[in-house]
C-alpha cells in the first residue's frame, strides 16, 4: 500500500476568519437549537393547522351525512370529540424536546461546548418555542373567532380546556402545556444520554408507577377533590413538572458522556 | 503556560465501559504542533481515548489536560478541542448548510473559506440530511469540522474511512497545507497506518486499552523487522530475540522481531528474507501479540517509551 503524501507543497493561507464566534456559549447553543428555522418556528404552526383542517373535514362529513348545519349541537359535539390539533401539537413538542437534547447534545459537544451552557441554552430554547407556540395559537384562535368558527360555528380552540374563549387563559394554558411537553421530552432524552435506553425505560416505568400510585391514593378522595378543584391547580402542576424536567435535564447532562 | 508545555497531557487514565476496561493506566504527552497517529485494532480503546481527550467522556482514573485545562465540563476548554466521531449523531433534518452556519458560533478560528473548499473537494452533497450521508461523505464532514474549526487540538476519528483514493489524497494535501499555514496539534485515529504515515511525526499504539507504544515515528520505523523463511531456519535465527508476532503458512514462518538486534542473525542466513517492518505490520504485530511459536517478551510488549 502506498503512503498518501501531499502532492503539492504547502503554501500559506490567508488569515483565518476569527469574527464569527458567538460571544456567549449559551447564545451559541440557542442559535444551534434554532438553526433549522422552518422546523423550529413554522412546523408547530403547520401541525396545529393540519389538526384543525382534519377536524373541520370530519365535521363537514358529518354535516353532509346528517344534514345538520352550522351551530347544531351534533356538529359542535363532533368538533369537540375530534379536536386533534392540540394533542398533535403537544406530541410534536414532546418530539421536539427529545430531539433538542438527544441528538443535538452530541453535535454540540462535537462542535465544542460545555454541558452547563448546553443545558441552559436548551431550556431557554424550550421557553422561547413555548412562547411562540402560545402566541401562534392565540393568533389562530383570532382567525377562528373572525371566521365565525371556521364558517361552521366550530370553536375548536375555544373549549373549556383551552380557557373557554378567554385569550389570557388560552395563552397561559398553551404556554404551560408546551413547556411541559418539551421539558418532559428533554428530560427523557437527557436520562437516555446519561444512562442509556435502560435508564430511560426505567425512568418511564418509575413515572408510570408514580402516577398510578398517586391515583390509587387519591381515588378515595376524588369526589371531594373534584368539588374543590380549581384550574390554577393544573397551572401549578405544570410549573412543577416543567421545573422537575428542567432539573433532570441539568443534572443528567452534567455527567453525560458521548461514547 | 509555556511553549514547552504539552498540548495534551494524559496521566494514568483508566476508563471502564460496562464490563470492559476500555482504557488502563494510559499516560502520554503530545507536544504542541505534533501530528500524532493513534493506532490499534478495533476495540483497542482509540475512540474512548479520543473522547476523553475531547471532553466527550471522563476518565474513571487519572487526569487529562488540554493546554493545561481539564477538558471535561470546563468552559475554558470547550473551544480548545474539535472532534467529530466517526459515528457522529446529527439532529433530524440537519443539513450541510446548517452545519456551516453553526460551526463559526463555537470556534473563533473557524475558516468559512476553508470549509467551502472542503465541501467542493470532497463533493459533500447539500441536499441529504447529514445523518443519511454515505460512510465516505460522513468522513468528509468530519474532516470539514476538524480542519475548518482550527481548534488548537484537532481530533480526527478515522478521517479516511470510506473515502476513495483521490479523496484520501486530497485529505492529506489539505491537512499538510493547512497545518503549514496554521500549526496546531492533531490526534488522528486510523486503521490505514501506512497510508497516513507520511503525515505523522508521533505514534501511539493501543492494545486492549493499554498504551503499548508511544514513540516518534522515526524511532518506530526502525524498531522492528520481518524475518521470513523455512520454519526451522526462522526459529533458529530468532530463538533469543524479542518476537512481536508469528505467522506460519505451510512450511514457512514469518516473524516480526524487535530491533535492534532482532534480525542480526537472520541477515547472515541466505535462506531467510529480512526487511524492515512497515508501520501497519508493526501495529498489527503489537495488537496480535506473539504467535504460538514465538518467544514472547511481555515486559517489552507492554513497554511504553516516554
Amino acid at each position: 500500500m502506498s503512503a498518501v503524501l501531499p502532492s503539492s507543497s504547502p503554501r500559506a493561507l490567508g488569515p483565518a476568519r476569527r469574527s464569527g464566534a458567538s460571544p456567549s456559549p449559551v447564545l451559541a447553543v440557542l442559535r444551534l437549537q434554532a438553526v433549522k428555522r422552518f422546523e423550529t418556528w413554522a412546523t408547530p404552526l403547520v401541525v396545529l393547522l393540519l389538526g384543525l383542517v382534519f377536524t373541520v373535514l370530519l365535521v363537514l362529513v358529518v354535516w353532509r351525512a346528517t344534514g345538520e348545519g352550522p351551530g347544531s349541537p351534533t356538529l359542535a359535539e363532533v368538533g369537540r370529540g375530534t379536536q386533534v390539533a392540540v394533542p398533535w401539537l403537544v406530541g410534536y413538542l414532546v418530539y421536539n424536546g427529545v430531539q433538542s437534547v438527544g441528538t443535538t447534545f452530541p453535535l454540540a459537544l462535537a462542535l465544542g461546548t460545555a454541558r452547563r451552557a448546553f443545558a441552559v441554552g436548551t431550556l431557554l430554547h424550550h421557553a422561547r418555542v413555548a412562547a411562540w407556540v402560545a402566541v401562534a395559537v392565540l393568533a389562530v384562535r383570532g382567525v377562528e373567532v373572525v371566521t365565525g368558527g371556521w364558517w361552521a360555528g366550530l370553536h375548536l380552540l375555544g373549549g373549556a380546556a383551552l380557557g373557554g374563549g378567554d385569550p389570557v387563559r388560552l395563552v397561559v394554558t398553551v404556554l404551560l402545556a408546551s413547556l411541559v411537553a418539551m421539558s418532559v421530552g428533554g428530560a427523557f432524552a437527557a436520562v437516555w444520554l446519561r444512562g442509556g435506553a435502560r435508564a430511560a425505560g426505567a425512568a418511564g416505568a418509575a413515572l408510570g408507577l408514580l402516577v398510578g400510585a398517586a391515583a390509587l391514593v387519591l381515588v378515595a378522595a376524588a369526589p371531594d377533590l373534584a368539588g374543590a378543584f380549581r384550574v390554577w391547580w393544573l397551572a401549578v402542576a405544570a410549573v412543577v413538572v416543567t421545573a422537575a424536567g428542567a432539573a433532570v435535564q441539568v443534572v443528567a447532562l452534567r455527567g453525560a458522556s458521548v461514547r | 503556560m509555556t511553549t514547552t508545555d504539552p498540548a495534551v497531557s494524559v496521566r494514568g487514565v483508566g476508563r471502564r465501559l460496562g464490563g470492559v476496561q476500555a482504557l488502563q493506566d494510559v499516560s502520554f504527552d503530545l507536544p504542541a504542533g505534533a501530528v500524532c497517529g493513534l493506532l490499534g485494532r478495533n476495540g483497542a480503546g482509540k475512540t474512548t481515548l479520543m473522547a476523553v481527550v475531547a471532553g466527550h467522556d471522563r476518565p474513571d482514573a487519572g487526569e487529562v489536560a488540554v493546554h493545561g485545562e481539564r477538558p471535561f465540563e470546563n468552559p475554558a476548554a470547550a473551544g480548545l478541542v474539535s472532534m467529530v466521531r466517526d459515528d457522529q449523531r446529527y439532529p433530524d433534518d440537519f443539513h450541510l448548510a446548517h452545519l456551516l452556519r453553526v460551526g463559526p458560533l463555537f470556534h473563533a478560528g473557524w475558516d468559512a473559506q476553508l470549509a467551502e473548499e472542503v465541501v467542493d473537494v470532497f463533493r459533500i452533497p447539500a441536499k441529504p440530511q447529514l445523518r443519511k450521508l454515505s460512510r465516505g461523505q460522513s468522513s468528509a464532514v468530519g474532516i470539514l469540522v476538524g480542519l475548518a474549526s482550527r481548534a488548537p487540538v484537532t481530533v480526527l476519528d478515522e478521517p479516511t474511512l470510506g473515502l476513495d483514493a483521490p479523496s484520501r489524497q486530497a485529505f492529506a494535501d489539505l491537512l499538510v497545507r493547512d497545518l503549514a499555514a496554521r500549526p496546531r496539534t492533531v490526534l488522528v485515529a486510523t486503521h490505514l497506518a501506512d497510508e497516513l504515515e507520511g503525515l505523522l511525526d508521533r505514534v501511539l499504539v493501543l492494545d486492549g486499552g493499554r498504551l503499548v507504544r508511544d514513540a516518534a515515528l522515526e524511532d518506530l520505523q526502525g524498531s522492528a523487522s520481518v524475518v521470513l523463511g523455512p520454519v526451522e531456519a526462522v526459529e533458529r535465527a530468532t530463538a533469543d530475540v524479542g518476537v512481536l508476532a508469528s505467522r506460519r503458512v505451510g512450511g514457512f514462518l514469518e516473524r516480526v522481531v524487535e530491533e535492534p538486534g532482532g534480525s542480526a542473525r537472520a541477515a547472515e542466513d541466505p535462506a531467510l528474507q529480512v526487511r524492515r517492518a512497515g508501520l501497519q505490520e508493526l501495529v498489527a504485530a503489537l495488537g496480535a501479540g506473539p504467535g504460538p511459536a514465538a518467544t514472547p517478551r511481555p515486559d517489552r510488549l507492554t513497554e511504553v517509551s516516554r
